[in-house]
């Protein structure tokens, strides 16, 4: 059907889909590195997130904070919810171009 | 010697997982940016990939800082990363040599703490693997310790292949993994796998025995610290006994009989001094949450344990732990038993009142494995694979020889006695051959059900119905054959298989009311199906039993067969016992329910009939047939105008009823006597309830199982 293609242009929310969102929207799917407040770095994929910034991680791993520069093997956790009140830092990965998690369409 | 290999490469003796190949990130920090752009999200808005990740994908994340969900944080409370055992050697806080009598003892009783918390159903990771001693047991260079601490690693894997056999446990119950720790072969050193330390059964015996002589000698000459050395010679032969006795059980060689009940005794009188001398040993520190000073460390596997893995495992409190295994003795001890329970029935009313204790696992594994070598789920699995076998090729299960005896000492069909080349044809004998193979798997798996834990028991019975409910068909078809045309059927196998299925449909009603399934407004048609058929039922085949069994003796010697009491008297007593109990509380509550004096669900959310299906749904494809729920109906509607008085009347005389057969069993066991006491109490109650007592509260009554599982006493508040 070729109304639902049309439809978004006109329809004035989505062309004044906030600024912020559009932002966010762009890093999904990209590799996220977050620092918690307990000094754990997760490194995985950002799925979702809300207004209080509690952030889903997919295919995550958990490093402990490098005392003396010795790398720690990662634990691996999988599918993670972050609360957003425990979040220190977020960091994106700029160096791969923007990678599905699941599948692409 | 192989242990003072100094290759090491990372931390503790874990295999290290495998490494992701490596790759760089160009990471840039977006955390203002992050917090200001998700101020333009509403209040409960999701920003995802609409089409890839929902709010269900959402729902399944672990929740990081929850200390429910996330393992890893408290790795990471600031405590210094846990030594591993070269790192705590090195630094001197772990002894290995010179050991004092009393660490030995503290480093001991803290892992038998380890292991009862693993046999509790913690992982061995979070439990027995945190005595940093048993990383590298090779390593150690005091003796006594060393040999304890190999010790320890055999009887983990007897433990472990006595209740993996035994197939009787759940998530709930038991965690067999081992976390890379390797159990039987017991080479922790370095990192390397040392074929020439395996340590066999009997090296491991012998070398606890030359242990226990050295600290007895030691005890005998040192007079200062003779009790100390003692206790400790204790410990080690406890640890001897145990696990030559559990080896025994869990090989089961049939000469070993008198041998495991003799190590079974000595590891009862062990363990009284183990309990008397605990307080010699090193004690936990307070606060500390190390089982004990020297040796442990609480966090030094955590980072093996899967992503949701359960945060944290407090180790049981030494006193406790000492007490269990001591039970745990006296239990395997009464497992023992089992072996001179000949008959099935006997065997299958030891298992049912032995899981009412609520047994630990490996109790209740190792009775599985004493009644049946190797094990009931073995003999289960492997009637099911050979079912289809020609009947030349089957396999001989002792389990048969068992079921046909049960089958000849419970009614004695005539087919079951004769000679070969006498009687029926051959084609007639083949038919009851075939009908016993099919036997075993339903049997052998309602033993092992028996085995498993009281709450998963119900569902288990309930898929068995169905394996009933196909035997019933096929024992029908044998009768019919085996009676050949003409004459009336006698339905020997019939009722065999009755009177199984009628126990296993009661056992499955009680059961919810032992775990708490059924709601109070619920009770009464529970309650009326026990009362009005199954207990009915049960009484009618076990006498159709004892019809059936007499019959051949009759023509023969009618005077012994007077002799011969009734086989199933006390049986029958109790079954009208539970009939009388059960009608009591069924019309006592159809009364409370006139009163007002019992809450019912909201008319707009309740159908009775949906639920009364429910409750009843495993009966359905059974013989004797459900009853359904418009006969309910039907059956109880004029109950609905009946005077209250008079049902508490009525119910009255059930807990009478019940009360005077109760009196006439001579010799009462702890069942017996707690029934007595219900029916005692219900009585009192209901009688003064049909007096007017309390006739326009509409408070609810209470129904108090802590006398009787499945009886309640009725209290009125």
């Amino acid at each position: 059907m070729s109304d639902s293609t049309v439809k978004p242009i006109e329809d004035p929310k989505a062309v004044t889909e906030l600024d912020g969102k559009a932002k966010l929207r762009k890093w999904l799917n990209m590799n996220f590195r977050i620092e918690m407040t307990d000094g754990r770095i997760l490194i995985g994929v950002f799925l979702c997130t809300d207004r209080d910034a509690n952030v889903i991680l997919g295919a995550c791993s958990e490093y402990l904070k490098s005392v003396d520069g010795e790398t720690e093997e990662p634990r691996v956790l999988g599918l993670v919810m972050v609360p957003g009140r425990h979040i220190v830092s977020i960091q994106i990965d700029d160096t791969t171009p923007s990678q599905k998690y699941y599948f692409d369409e | 010697m192989g242990d003072t290999d100094d290759f090491y490469d990372g931390d503790g003796t874990m295999e290290s997982l495998p490494t992701s190949p490596e790759v760089t990130y160009n990471w840039v920090d977006i955390t203002t940016d992050f917090f200001k752009h998700i101020q333009d999200l509403q209040l409960g808005e999701l920003l995802h990939d609409g089409n890839l990740f929902g709010l269900f994908e959402a729902m399944s994340a672990i929740e990081m800082m929850d200390p429910k969900m996330d393992a890893g944080m408290l790795c990471n409370r600031g405590n210094p990363k846990p030594l591993n055992f070269q790192q705590a050697v090195m630094c001197g806080k772990l002894k290995i040599e010179n050991l004092e009598p009393s660490e030995i003892i503290g480093i001991i009783d803290a892992t038998v703490a380890c292991i009862v918390s693993w046999l509790e159903g913690h992982s061995l990771a979070q439990t027995v693997f945190t005595n940093v001693y048993l990383h590298q047991p090779h390593s150690i260079i005091d003796k006594p310790l060393k040999a304890y601490c190999i010790a320890v690693y055999k009887l983990l894997d007897c433990i472990r292949d006595c209740i993996n056999k035994a197939q009787v446990f759940e998530e709930e119950d038991f965690l067999p993994m081992g976390y890379g720790y390797r159990l039987g072969s017991n080479l922790q050193s370095g990192n390397t796998y040392d074929a020439s330390l395996e340590v066999s059964e009997q090296k491991c015996i012998s070398m606890l025995r030359e242990q226990e002589e050295e600290l007895n000698k030691k005890a005998r000459s040192q007079e200062d610290e003779a009790e100390l050395w003692a206790a400790l010679a204790a410990r080690i032969r406890f640890t001897r006994m145990f696990y030559q006795a559990l080896l025994l059980i869990t090989k089961r060689d049939s000469q070993s009989g008198a041998d495991c009940v003799a190590l079974l005794n000595g590891c009862s009188e062990m363990m009284k001094v183990i309990i008397k001398t605990a307080s010699k040993g090193t004690q936990p520190l307070e606060n500390s949450d190390s089982p004990n000073p020297m040796g442990f460390e609480p966090m030094i596997n955590q980072r093996l344990l899967p992503p949701t893995f359960p945060r944290y495992t407090r180790i049981k409190p030494r006193a406790e732990a000492l007490q269990y295994f001591d039970e745990l003795v006296s239990r395997l001890r009464h497992a023992w038993k089992i072996t001179s329970c000949t008959n099935f029935h006997t065997a299958l009313d030891f298992f049912m009142e032995f899981s009412r204790q609520r047994a630990c696992i490996l109790s209740r594994s190792a009775l599985q494995l004493l009644y049946l070598s190797p094990s009931p789920a073995n003999t289960a699995s492997m009637a099911q694979s050979n079912i289809n076998s020609p009947q030349g090729q089957r396999p001989q299960h002792a389990f048969i020889e068992i079921l046909r005896e049960s089958i000849k000492s419970f009614v004695n069909p005539p087919v079951l006695n004769m000679k070969p080349g006498v009687g029926p044809n051959p084609a007639v004998r083949e038919f009851v051959e075939n009908f016993l193979v099919r036997c075993v798997r339903p049997f052998a798996v309602l033993v092992q059900v028996c085995g498993h834990n009281r709450a998963r028991q119900r569902d288990k019975l309930a898929l068995l119905l169905d394996d009933f409910a196909a035997l019933q068909e096929e024992a029908d078809s044998v009768d019919a054959l085996v009676s050949g045309a003409g004459s009336p059927p006698r339905a020997c196998f019939g009722t065999w298989v009755l009177y199984h299925v009628l126990r296993v449909m009661i056992a499955y009603l009680l059961s919810g009311l032992e775990l708490e399934l059924y709601s109070v407004h619920e009770y009464h048609y529970i309650f009326w199906y026990l009362y009005e058929f199954l207990y009915g039922w049960l009484v009618s085949a076990l006498g159709r039993a004892e019809g059936l069994a007499g019959d051949r003796k009759d023509g023969k010697k009618a005077v012994r067969k007077k002799k011969r009491s009734r086989p199933y008297a006390r049986e029958g007593l109790m079954c009208q016992v539970m009939q009388n109990m059960c009608g009591g509380y069924f019309k006592a509550l159809v009364a409370f329910k006139l009163q007002g004096k019992i809450r019912q669900p909201q008319s707009e959310f309740d159908n009775e009939a949906v639920r009364y299906k429910h409750r009843f749904a495993p009966l359905s494809v059974l013989t004797p047939p459900q009853v359904h729920y418009l006969e309910f109906c039907e059956m109880t509607q004029p109950l609905q105008y009946e005077n209250p008085v008079i049902l508490y009347v009525a119910g009255c005389k059930h807990f009478q009823q019940a009360r005077t057969f109760l009196e006439t069993i001579t010799t009462p066991d702890q069942e017996v006597t707690d029934l007595l006491k219900v029916a005692k109490t219900n009585f009192v109650v209901l009688k003064l309830l049909a007096g007017g007592h309390k006739k326009d509260s509409t408070t609810p009554p209470e129904f108090d199982f802590s006398v009787h599982r499945h009886f309640p006493i009725i209290k009125l508040v």
